[in-house]
C-alpha cells in the first residue's frame, strides 16, 4: 500500500513535477492530518469487528465545543481539554449503547450521528463560529526544518498508536475480540470492556483531530469533517484493515488516510477539473482496493502452496 | 502413615446432586459425576442426554440451579470460564477457539499474564511434551484441526489445569490424528492429570477410557471401571428405556432387478479413492465409516460439489460430469449436506422461502404465486409435520429438529429420483428423529434412491438394505441382510475386513 503511494506520487510527478517538491508534499501531509487521526480511532472499533459512522461528527462537535469555549473566554488549554472531554463522552455514549443496550453499532452510530450534528446546530445556534482567537490559530504556524508543528504531533501521536498497539499487552485484546469474539470471553477476556474502550478511543481521536482542524481552518462551520466517518473507513479499508475483524496495523490506517488525501491533492496537480474530482477519487480508491486485494490473494496462495509442498507426506503433529 | 495411601486419594472432581434446567425444561436431573487425578474418564450418552451441558457446567460456562461441586475436596463455584481456569479446569472444545488472524504464540499467550519472551519460555517445553511441531509465528489460520486442537491443549497445560476436559476431540479428526491424541491423553494422565473424554464412539472409549459414565435424559444410569463393561452394555445403558426400537424394524429389501437410478464408477479425490457403487430405486443404502473415511467427501463428489472429482456418476443412466449442484438437481439428484446451518437453510428469511428455494421456476415466470407457494410449504408441514406458528416465521427461530425438516423439504421439493442424506438426524431431538426415519422410509417406498451417510452406526443398521462400509477413504465392501448388524457395521468401520466385497 506504501508502495503504490508512493509509485502514485511520483507518476503524478512526470506529469507536474511540482509535487515532487518538498514543500507540496509537507502540503499533502499537512491537509491529511484530520483524516489520519479520525482514522486511527476508527481502526480501533474496526479491530473489535464494529463500525462507527458518527466519528466525523464527533469531530464537528468537538470543534464547536473548543470554538465555543474559546470565544467565550477560555485559556486554550483549558478549551482543548473541553473539547477532549467532549469526544471521549461522544465515543463513551457510543460504547454504552453497543456494548451494555446492544444496539448494533451502525445503528448506534448512525444514531448518534445525527444527534452529534443536531449539537452542533442547537449550541451555535446554526451559525458558524468565526473570530477564533489567535492563540488556537498560532500553533499551525509553528514549525521545525520546515514541517508544521501539527505534522510532528501527528507523527508522534502515530507513533505512540503504532508502538502500543504492538507491544501494549491489553491493546491484544482488540485483535482478540474481533478475531473471534466467542473464544475471547471462553479464555476470559473483559470482552465488553474492551469494545468500550474501542468506542471512547474513537472519540478521542475524533476530538484530536478536531483540534488540528479547527487550529488549520481558523473556524469553524456546521458541516465541519462533514462525511469524514466514510473516508476514515475507506482509509483504513485501504491501509490493510480488515472489516471484519481482527487485522491491521495503525501505520497502514494512517497510510490508506494519506492516500485518501494525496489521491485529491494529485488530481490538482494533474489539471484535473474540480468537478472530477470526487468521482475519479472513487475510482482509483476501488482500483487500488481491487488490485491490493488481488496480490494479497497471490501472495497467500503462494504461501499455502510452498506449505504444502514443504510437508510433503505431512505429520500427525 | 495410613494405609489408604493410595486408596483414598481424595478425588479431583466430585459433583453431586446437580440440576440444571433450560425454559422449563430439566436437561440435567440430579446428576453426580467424579473425577480422580491420573484417570480417563469418559462421559457417553446420546444427544439431549446433558453431558455437553454437564461439562460447561464443570467448565463455568453455564451456572448449575441446584447441587455441589468440590475440587480437590474444597467445595468451590464456577461462575465464568476464568473462574475454572483459576481453580485449573480446563476445557477443549469440540471446535477450537482460535484467533485465525494472530500468530500461534499471540493465540496461546491470550488471557494470561506472560510477556513475549517469557510466553515462549513457558511454551516450547509444553510443546514439546506434547510432541507438538509448528511454527510459533505462523498465523493461526494455517493450523490443521487437530493443530488446533493442540493449540487448545497447550492453552489448559499453561493453566496448569489438573483437570482438562475433551469435548468430543475425535470428531473432526482423521483416524491417525485421533491416535496422537489418544496417545497424549494418556501421557498426560501418567502426569496425574484427571482427563474427561466425551465420545459417542463406543470403540474409542473401550479403547482410551479408565472409568465409564453413561447419562440418558439427564440421569448418570451407569457408571463403572471400562475393563468390567462391554459396547453391549454402554449401547443399553445409552437407548431409551421403554421403547428400545424408536420405530418397526425395517423390512430389508433386496436390491430388485430394475436398472440402477444412481451408478458411481470409478470416482477418486483428495479424500477417498476409487468409488464403485450402484443405487437402486426404493433402496436405503447406508454409509458407515468413521469421521475422516471420506463419507461426506464422497457424497460432495457425487453431488458435484467438488471440481477435483475424477470419475463417473450416472443418473438414471445419464452421465452428470462435473455439472454442479443446479445441473445434477435438474437431472434428480439432491444432495442434503451435514451442516445445515452453513449451506442448507436461509436462517433469516420466513421457513417457507427455504421450502421452495429450489423449485422457484414452478411458482411463476416472473412474478411467484404466493398463493401455490403457500400451498407447497403447507402440503410439507402436514407431510412432514414441521411445527411451526406460520409459514412465514423465520427460520432460525425453529428448532433443531424443525430446521432439519424444512431442509428437507426445500430437497423433496424438487421430487428427486436419488437424495443423498449426510448426517439428517444430527443435533436433532427424539420424536423430530423418528419423524426422519418415517420420511427416509416412505421416500423409498415411492421409489427414490436414498444414500444416507451416518456416525451413528445404530441410524445406518436400522434404516438400510444395504451398508457401504468406508475406512481411509476406500470402499471396503458391502453388507446385506442378515449381515447388517451393528456388531458388523462397527468392526467393518474401524478396518475390519470381514465384509464381502
Amino acid at each position: 500500500m506504501a508502495l503504490l503511494l508512493i509509485l502514485l506520487v511520483v507518476a503524478t510527478g512526470f506529469v507536474n513535477p511540482n509535487i515532487l517538491r518538498f514543500k507540496s508534499l509537507v502540503e499533502i501531509l499537512n491537509a491529511s492530518l484530520t483524516l489520519v487521526l479520525i482514522a486511527l480511532g476508527e481502526m480501533f472499533v474496526i479491530f473489535t469487528r464494529g463500525i462507527d459512522v458518527s466519528v466525523g461528527a464527533a469531530t464537528g462537535l468537538a470543534a464547536v465545543i473548543l470554538g465555543t469555549t474559546l470565544n467565550l473566554g477560555w485559556p486554550v488549554g483549558l478549551a482543548i481539554l473541553a473539547a477532549l472531554s467532549t469526544g471521549v463522552l461522544a465515543g463513551a455514549v457510543n460504547a454504552f449503547g453497543v456494548t451494555f443496550l446492544r444496539v448494533p453499532p451502525i445503528i448506534m452510530t448512525l444514531g448518534t450521528l445525527g444527534i452529534y450534528r443536531g449539537l452542533m446546530r442547537i449550541i451555535t445556534g446554526g451559525s458558524w463560529i468565526e473570530n477564533l482567537p489567535q492563540s488556537i490559530k498560532d500553533p499551525n504556524l509553528w514549525g521545525f526544518l520546515g514541517v508544521p508543528f501539527f505534522v510532528w504531533a501527528t507523527f508522534l501521536v502515530l507513533a505512540v498508536t503504532a508502538w502500543t498497539t504492538l507491544r501494549f499487552r491489553p491493546a491484544r485484546f482488540f485483535y482478540a475480540v474481533g478475531d473471534n469474539e466467542q473464544g475471547a470471553y471462553v479464555l476470559g477476556l473483559p470482552v465488553r470492556a474492551t469494545q468500550f474502550v474501542a468506542y471512547t478511543l474513537a472519540g478521542l481521536f475524533a476530538a484530536l483531530a478536531a483540534v488540528v482542524y479547527t487550529s488549520q481552518i481558523g473556524f469553524v462551520s456546521m458541516n465541519a469533517a462533514d462525511g469524514y466517518e466514510l473516508k476514515a473507513i475507506a482509509a483504513n479499508v485501504l491501509g490493510g484493515v480488515s472489516l471484519t475483524g481482527g487485522a491491521g496495523t495503525p501505520l497502514g490506517a494512517a497510510v490508506g488516510a494519506l492516500f485518501m488525501t494525496a489521491v485529491h491533492s494529485m488530481l490538482i496537480f494533474l489539471g484535473v477539473p474540480g468537478i472530477w474530482d470526487n468521482a475519479f477519487a472513487g475510482l482509483i480508491l476501488l482500483l487500488v482496493v481491487y488490485a491490493d486485494y488481488r496480490l494479497r490473494r497471490a501472495l497467500e496462495l503462494q504461501r499455502r502452496q510452498a506449505r504444502i509442498l514443504g510437508e510433503g507426506g505431512g505429520s500427525g503433529g | 502413615m495410613r494405609e489408604g495411601r493410595w486408596a483414598s486419594v481424595t478425588p479431583l472432581l466430585e459433583l453431586e446432586g446437580v440440576w440444571k434446567v433450560f425454559s422449563g425444561v430439566p436437561v440435567l436431573k440430579g446428576v453426580r459425576f467424579s473425577l480422580e487425578p491420573g484417570e480417563i474418564h469418559a462421559l457417553l450418552g446420546g444427544n439431549g442426554s446433558g453431558k455437553s451441558t454437564l461439562m460447561k457446567i464443570i467448565a463455568g460456562v453455564y451456572a448449575m440451579d441446584a447441587g455441589t461441586m468440590r475440587f480437590k475436596g474444597a467445595s468451590v463455584r464456577v461462575d465464568s470460564p476464568s473462574a475454572a481456569h483459576a481453580l485449573g479446569i480446563y476445557m477443549v472444545p469440540q471446535e477450537p477457539h482460535i484467533f485465525p488472524h494472530l500468530s500461534l504464540l499471540e493465540n496461546l499467550g491470550m488471557g494470561l499474564p506472560y510477556g513475549a519472551k517469557e510466553l515462549s519460555d513457558r511454551v516450547r517445553p509444553v510443546m514439546e511434551a506434547l510432541e507438538f511441531h509448528a511454527d510459533l509465528f505462523e498465523p493461526a489460520a494455517f493450523l490443521s484441526i487437530a493443530q488446533q486442537q493442540l493449540l487448545e491443549i497447550v492453552r489448559g497445560l499453561l493453566r496448569e489445569a489438573s483437570v482438562l476436559i475433551f469435548d468430543e476431540p475425535t470428531s473432526a479428526l482423521t483416524f491417525r490424528e485421533a491416535e496422537h491424541l489418544f496417545e497424549r491423553m494418556r501421557r498426560l494422565a501418567r502426569e496425574g492429570i484427571g482427563i474427561v473424554f466425551i465420545s459417542h464412539r463406543l470403540g474409542e472409549v473401550m479403547e482410551v477410557a479408565d472409568r465409564v459414565s453413561v447419562l440418558r435424559d439427564g440421569v448418570m444410569v451407569l457408571e463403572g471401571p471400562t475393563e468390567a463393561l462391554t459396547p453391549h452394555d454402554l449401547v443399553r445403558a445409552m437407548l431409551p428405556e421403554a421403547t428400545d426400537v424408536p420405530v418397526e424394524p425395517t423390512e430389508r429389501r433386496g436390491t430388485t432387478g430394475s436398472d440402477p437410478v444412481l451408478e458411481v464408477r470409478g470416482l477418486s479425490s483428495e479424500a477417498f479413492r476409487d468409488a464403485n457403487f450402484r443405487l437402486y430405486p426404493g433402496e436405503v443404502l447406508g454409509v458407515a465409516g468413521l469421521v475422516g473415511s471420506g463419507r461426506t467427501e464422497l457424497a460432495e463428489a457425487i453431488a458435484g460439489l467438488d471440481p477435483h472429482a475424477r470419475g463417473e456418476v450416472r443418473v438414471g443412466g445419464v452421465p452428470l460430469r462435473r455439472l454442479g449442484p443446479a445441473e445434477s438437481q435438474r437431472r434428480g439428484l439432491v444432495y442434503v449436506p451435514e451442516d445445515r446451518h452453513a449451506h442448507g437453510i436461509f436462517l433469516e428469511l420466513a421457513s417457507l422461502y427455504t421450502m421452495t428455494a429450489s423449485i422457484l421456476p414452478e411458482l411463476g415466470r416472473v412474478f411467484l404465486s404466493t398463493a401455490k407457494e403457500a400451498a407447497v410449504g403447507r402440503r410439507f408441514v402436514d407431510s412432514l409435520n414441521i411445527k411451526l406458528h406460520s409459514l412465514w416465521q423465520p427460520a432460525g427461530t425453529l428448532s433443531g429438529g424443525n430446521q432439519q425438516k424444512v431442509v428437507l423439504a426445500k430437497a423433496l421439493a424438487t421430487r428427486p429420483r436419488v437424495i443423498i442424506l449426510d448426517e439428517p438426524t444430527r443435533g436433532i431431538d427424539a420424536s423430530a428423529r423418528r419423524d426422519v426415519y418415517r420420511l427416509i422410509r416412505a421416500l423409498a417406498e415411492q421409489g427414490v434412491g436414498v444414500l444416507l451417510i451416518s456416525s451413528e452406526l445404530e441410524e445406518v443398521v436400522e434404516l438400510s438394505d444395504r451398508v457401504l462400509v468406508m475406512h481411509k477413504g476406500r470402499i471396503l465392501g458391502m453388507l446385506e441382510g442378515e449381515a447388517i448388524t451393528l456388531e458388523r457395521v462397527t468392526e467393518a468401520s474401524f478396518g475390519n475386513r470381514g465384509v464381502s466385497a
